[in-house]
């Protein structure tokens, strides 16, 4: 299972990339949240809840490093200063991984996943 | 300790949670998510068409009339010529539920929720079983299996 979260606008692109993968299921969320440069400074307003998208991918382990790679390069902006660098707020990934699966239309395991 | 992670249609969520109270669940958290899985998002004419009857809200991200009004949607739906022809609405509205359990207590929920949400078509959700490691209740600070009790 693979949590990642990502700018709301590369959301679709990296979408549309696993999409062309093959990588099956996709659940989105829409969060808000902070990293350790605690929000971010707009002129005289601080925010600290940056809209962010989450996507929640279940594939198979030996799937995970491709994925991981897709959303690495989907979701990276460009930076300004630094080429070939993204920008601070590109996102996080997170790995984890699931004991069982079930597919609640036959009750039992699904296949492929 | 585990989390079982739960992603439901809309319209089965109230009874869902009946189920689950009947068993003694009481700690359940519930997402708004949109979705997908194998089927990429389609959905038959004629299951739409229900979901529209129902005021279902048809929240369609990605497709291509995504800003137009639900009326747009039945129009489309009317106009086609077979109830089984399908539609891809890429993400659609869904629900995830998350529930923190003891290790025994897993089999008898995910079962609860099977029954509950089982309507045999395309779309029903996916059931997760994930470890988790600790819980902290917040309001005296106990941790671990006696959080949840």
């Amino acid at each position: 299972m693979i949590w990642a979260i990502i700018r709301p606008e590369s959301a679709q692109r990296v979408i549309k990339a696993l999409d062309n993968a093959g990588i099956g299921g996709i659940t989105r969320l829409h969060v808000t949240g902070h990293g350790r440069e605690m929000g971010i400074t707009l002129g005289a307003v601080h925010y600290m809840e940056i809209p962010k998208e989450m996507l929640m991918i279940m594939v198979p382990d030996n799937d995970v490093a491709k994925t991981v790679m897709i959303i690495r390069t989907e979701a990276k902006t460009g930076s300004k200063t630094k080429p070939g660098e993204g920008t601070i707020g590109d996102g996080k990934i997170f790995v984890t991984y699931v004991e069982d699966t079930f597919a609640i239309r036959t009750a039992g395991k699904p296949g492929g996943n | 300790m585990k989390q079982i992670i739960a992603i439901l249609r809309e319209e089965q969520v109230e009874n869902t949670k009946q189920v689950l109270i009947a068993i003694g669940v009481m700690g359940v958290t519930f997402l708004y998510v949109t979705g997908r899985g194998q089927q990429k998002g389609r959905v038959s004419a004629r299951e739409l068409g229900e979901s529209l009857n129902r005021n279902m809200r048809m929240q369609i991200v990605n497709a291509p009339f995504c800003n137009d009004s639900p009326d747009a949607v039945t129009e489309m739906t009317g106009s086609l010529a077979h109830p089984d022809t399908e539609i891809a609405f890429g993400f659609l509205p869904k629900r995830m539920l998350t529930i923190v359990a003891y290790d025994e207590d897993v089999n008898g929920i995910v079962q609860a929720i099977v029954n509950a949400n089982q309507t045999g078509r395309h779309g029903d959700g996916r059931i997760f079983i994930c470890p988790m490691i600790s819980a902290i209740r917040v309001r005296t600070g106990e941790q671990g299996d006696k959080a949840l009790s």
